[in-house]
């Protein structure tokens, strides 16, 4: 960020001074150094991101299946993506899962951060609790939860006469997703809740005085004093927990693999599936497809930060 | 948060640090194999090549970087792939005995599967492979990845019937053999001697006595099949593939359908919807006689379970006997492939190819590549490895099979009385344990049909041009 701010004030005082400016466009303008530290980056990035990128945006215009013989095949990977159920299923269900988390993830986290932000005994001591989630392999969570919901919870459920529990949740088609919501919501919502701690501790006390002395309760308070304070925080979260959602992959791995049936494939899944299933090319157009999505929506919610005048 | 999924593998760096050490002429106008020779534009091409590499080296999580193998001191060394952690140790001892008795090459056993592809696209595959042969394999056959075996000498010792359950797939130009079979797996129904001799119940041979035995074992309050729904690949290769093989000429259905190419309308005589309705309610009725909360138990739970007698029946295949046995020693089991018509004279086992050992095309060692492939056929290897794994060994007079789970189905395997599994037969982008797994658990045959034939048409489509 400091590297695009220099220029820019360099440009500004050679505006004022037209025979400076010329001074500085003959020397060096930006000091060498931060060269050093872009280029390098930008250089691994462009080699192990953008280029490999381009290059499945080229294979998703052939039929190449990831190894042996291709030929062009124009835009027909892309035309059959929009006529194929299965994808627009993974689409569906992908985004109603990242919409239904994200919103799950910032109710818990923020009731999370601001029980550990009020003055409780052993603060750090439950807070560390809290944030172990967070430490923990999401993929090793998600077998772990598997274990509970296929034996642990039906057989609760059988002792305790609680019939339609005593199947698991995972092997039924329409509340499986639940249960993945469940399982990242509980791995999901430390990292939310550090972003929200750390806002709540910016807001300073004597607001809540001010607000004290004028008479608001401790739900007026919150509702408008410390949302609209910590709003910048609730947008980072927000944007940051949606893009994490709509990639979501190892949960799904870990807990239901993509069933029961086909009602938890995320479009992930049905990607990543292409490397192994000969089917690199159409993959690779429906990865195409979902990337200029999420392009779009992250303009908008870029956008929706300009606005609100907070920075990633 | 997430982890980003397009986040490079730790150990592709190194591997892709191979990759770019090798020497520069590789990139070049080097074919994958004999159809990329007649590219025409070269220098594009070994641009992408690079690309490609690249790509792979970022996308694929590459494993262990073999390194390039070559000719040192005279002395060949070998990269034999095989995908089958269980069996390392015996193909250690006898890569072992190889070398000793051919001092000037050296095998390496690299187990891991998931750098078969990304081998190929650097152009560095193994040597010497065995994977199983199934649509995967047939489509690397079909794209001439591998080479012709059908000069060698061992090929003529290979018997016949177990030979074409390869080509049926479809052989490289039309004449080659790509692939020579190592290891047969038969799989039925494996039961609980001691629960069938307890209330009295013969091994049935048609489908009507299945069933009354599926009712006694019930009436007994004995679990008739154990169920293990949960990992969808097991209704696949039990209930859909044994019911669809038993009554129906699969082989037979499948090399019609792929002659049709991507043209097949759901009204079709060679859809599926035409085709597999009349199997679909004895998938159902198979399903039914699972124990209850069968969708929340997998394959290791059912290993568990039935070793420890809670069931009659386990639609498994000789992969779970030795499970079987650990999870209960002194169990008595039994296989018996399940009658699905009324005639027993009908009755098939499945089978599936678990091993075929392949030489690929483009390595420089086919010399010592297939001095190594003869050892592997030579009766002692062969017939040793499938004795100890509960396998049919496909050498031409290899001895009966002695071990005592798989007398059942040893007549029906030296008959040829067997098919190999429907579910085999799908590209793995059709993601069909998933839809049989959702037909058994909504019963809803119409849908499934519909899914399945509306699949295999875009698949078709989309891989024909």
């Amino acid at each position: 960020m400091t590297a695009t701010a220099l220029p820019a004030e360099t440009a500004t005082a050679a505006h004022n001074d037209p025979a400076r400016a010329l001074a500085v466009r003959s020397k060096r303008r930006i000091d060498p150094t931060y060269y050093w530290m872009v280029v390098p980056v930008l250089s691994l990035f462009a080699f192990f991101i953008t280029l490999p990128a381009l290059v499945g945006v080229f294979f998703s215009l052939t039929n190449y299946a990831g190894y042996g013989d291709w030929k062009f095949i124009g835009l027909s990977n892309y035309v059959n993506i929009f006529k194929d159920p299965a994808i627009l299923q993974s689409y569906i269900f992908t985004f109603v899962f990242a919409l239904t988390t994200t919103v799950v993830v910032n109710v818990v986290a923020l009731a999370i951060a601001l029980g550990l932000n009020a003055k409780i005994k052993w603060r750090t001591g439950i807070r560390t609790v809290f944030f172990i989630p967070m430490v923990l392999s999401a993929l090793v969570v998600s077998f772990v939860f598997n274990y509970l919901f296929s034996n642990t919870l039906p057989v609760l459920a059988e002792r305790f006469g609680l019939t339609p529990l005593a199947t698991s949740i995972l092997a039924n088609e329409n509340l499986a997703w639940l249960a993945i919501v469940l399982v990242t919501v509980w791995q999901a919502a430390p990292g939310a809740t550090i972003i929200y701690l750390a806002g709540l501790q910016s807001v300073p006390a004597e607001v809540y005085e001010a607000a004290d002395l004028d008479g608001a309760g401790s739900f007026r308070q919150f509702l408008s004093l410390t949302l609209p304070l910590i709003l910048g925080y609730l947008v980072i979260n927000v944007i940051l927990g949606f893009k994490g959602f709509l990639g979501t992959y190892e949960i799904i791995v870990g807990l239901t693999g993509g069933g029961p049936g086909m009602a938890t494939q995320s479009v992930a899944m049905r990607i990543f599936s292409g490397f192994t299933g000969g089917d690199y090319s159409y993959q690779m157009a429906n990865a195409v497809i979902y990337f200029l999505i999420t392009l779009l929506i992250s303009v908008i919610q870029l956008r929706l930060i300009q606005r609100r005048g907070v920075s990633l | 948060m997430q982890r980003s999924n397009s986040e490079p593998h730790p150990e592709a760096l190194p591997a892709f640090i191979t990759v770019l050490s090798q020497p520069l002429p590789y990139f070049g106008s080097r074919p994958v194999n004999g159809v990329m020779a007649a590219a025409t534009l070269p220098s594009r091409r070994s641009l992408f090549r690079v690309a490609g590499l690249a790509g792979a080296a970022v996308l694929i999580p590459l494993s262990g970087c073999a390194g390039h193998a070559g000719q040192q001191n005279g002395v060949t060394t070998l990269r034999f792939m095989q995908n089958k952690p269980e069996v390392v140790n015996y193909f250690n001892q006898v890569i072992k005995d190889f070398e000793a008795l051919n001092p000037d090459i050296r095998v390496i056993q690299d187990f891991n599967e998931g750098n078969f592809v990304p081998g190929l696209v650097r152009n560095d595959p193994p040597d010497v492979v065995t994977r199983g042969f199934a649509t995967e394999t047939a489509e690397f056959v079909r794209k001439g990845i591998f080479a012709d075996l059908s000069g060698l000498p061992v090929a003529k010792t290979i018997d016949p019937k177990f030979q074409d359950l390869i080509s049926s797939w479809g052989q490289y130009k039309g004449h080659e053999t790509s692939a020579l079979p190592f290891s047969i797996a038969a799989a039925g129904v494996i039961y609980n001697r001691d629960i069938f001799a307890a209330h009295g119940v013969a091994v049935p041979t048609t489908w009507d006595a299945f069933i009354a035995a599926c009712e006694t074992f019930k009436a007994a309050g004995i679990t008739p099949i154990y169920g293990t729904f949960k990992d969808a690949w097991t209704l696949r290769q039990g209930a859909f593939d044994y019911v669809t093989g038993g009554m129906l000429d699969v082989g037979g259905f499948f090399r019609d359908l792929m002659a049709r190419g991507a043209n097949i309308p759901q009204s079709a005589p060679e859809s599926f919807s035409n085709h597999y309705r009349s199997s679909l309610p004895k998938i159902l009725q198979l399903a039914s006689y699972s124990q209850n909360g069968a969708a929340s138990k997998n394959y290791s739970d059912g290993n568990a379970a039935f070793g420890k007698g809670q069931a009659a029946m386990y639609l498994q295949g000789p992969w779970a006997l030795s499970q079987l046995v650990q999870a209960n020693k002194d169990i008595k089991l039994g296989t018996f492939p399940l009658p699905v018509t009324n005639d027993p004279d009908q009755t098939k086992v499945r089978v599936n190819v678990d091993m075929a050992l392949s030489i690929t095309r483009n390595t420089r060692k086919r010399a010592a590549a297939e001095r190594f492939l003869n050892y592997l056929l030579e009766p002692s290897v062969v017939n040793t490895y499938n004795e100890k794994n509960a396998a049919f060994s496909p050498l031409m007079g290899a001895p009966a099979v002695s071990n005592p789970h798989l007398r059942g189905v040893a007549a029906h395997v030296a008959e040829g009385r067997y098919y190999q599994g429907a579910g085999t037969y799908f590209p793995p982008s059709v993601p069909m344990n998933n839809y049989i797994q959702s037909f058994v658990f909504n019963k809803n045959g119409e849908q499934f049909l519909t899914a399945v034939d509306d699949e295999w048409r875009r698949v078709a489509e989309r891989t024909a041009v």
